[in-house]
């Protein structure tokens, strides 16, 4: 990964690899020690982030679009704003962001700004931009 | 200038009170949203609402890092608010004179040229800090 002008492409490759669920894929963005502040947990560490996202996957489908983008010259952080869809695949009372039925779906605008090194993804945090809008199945 | 340090002279009229200084960053039709929902149109409305704040609290803006690409500059900022009078209808909560309100905020900013032209702000962490004593 380059700094400045490859930072995008590289960013949307990780958000590929999110959006199909390769787990592999884009859990390689993350270092070992990454702190992640996300609006449905904070967490410490790629092992927990990952076990993380398996359990989520395991209640819905999550697709990540990208808004806007801007990369810091130096390569070592960007921010984004990220369109979120979620799918309910089964009944999740407990959903850590308000509880959603199968089939239901939910959207939800975000700010994220992500701390890079050695091409890694040291701290990701995220800030909710407009409400959640959700739909009933 | 370029856009990180524009920023920082925008912040510093800001944070001095330079009205008029600040006006000029903006674009006539500017567009600002800020992560409450509020919705502002045009330098008026947004100047108009800047002095309704500013007769309640004093804000003082820190930038935490800031930079940019294109056209787009992202910021993440703190902001202080510290009433300088009761504010029982103070947006995020009821202030006593002499409390603090923290906000931090990931931030966008659009621009053309030298003036803003969309604005948009998601709070990333809030904490309230009572003045002493209360």
């Amino acid at each position: 990964m380059s700094a400045g002008a490859g930072l995008r492409p590289w960013f949307e490759t990780y958000l590929a690899a999110f959006n199909r669920a390769d787990f592999p894929a884009f859990g390689d963005y993350y270092a070992d020690d990454v702190i992640f502040h996300g609006q449905a947990a904070q967490l410490t560490g790629r092992a927990t982030v990952l076990d993380f996202y398996h359990m989520v996957r395991s209640h819905l489908i999550e697709r990540v679009e990208l808004l806007s983008f801007v990369g810091a010259p130096d390569g070592l952080r960007i921010a984004a704003e990220l369109r979120t869809t979620l799918i309910a695949l089964r009944d999740w009372p407990d959903m850590p962001t308000g509880p959603m039925r199968a089939g239901d779906t939910r959207l939800r605008v975000s700010f994220a700004m992500y701390d890079i090194a050695d091409g890694r993804f040291t701290r990701i945090r995220t800030a909710g931009f407009a409400p959640p809008r959700d739909s009933a199945a | 200038m370029t856009p990180e340090a524009r920023f920082r002279a925008y912040l510093d009229a800001f944070n001095t009170g330079d009205w008029d200084g600040l006006r000029e960053y903006y674009a006539p039709d500017v567009r600002l949203v800020i992560g409450n929902g509020t919705e502002l149109t045009g330098r008026d409305a947004i100047m108009g609402f800047y002095s309704k704040v500013k007769l309640q609290t004093r804000r003082t803006i820190e930038i935490l890092q800031c930079f940019a690409e294109g056209k787009t500059l992202a910021a993440e900022i703190e902001s202080e608010f510290l009433a300088i009078t009761d504010v029982p209808d103070f947006a995020p909560r009821p202030m006593a004179k002499g409390d603090r309100y923290y906000l931090n905020s990931f931030v966008f900013y659009d621009f053309e040229g030298a003036h803003y032209t969309r604005i948009r702000a998601a709070t990333f962490r809030r904490e309230f800090r009572p003045a002493a004593g209360s």
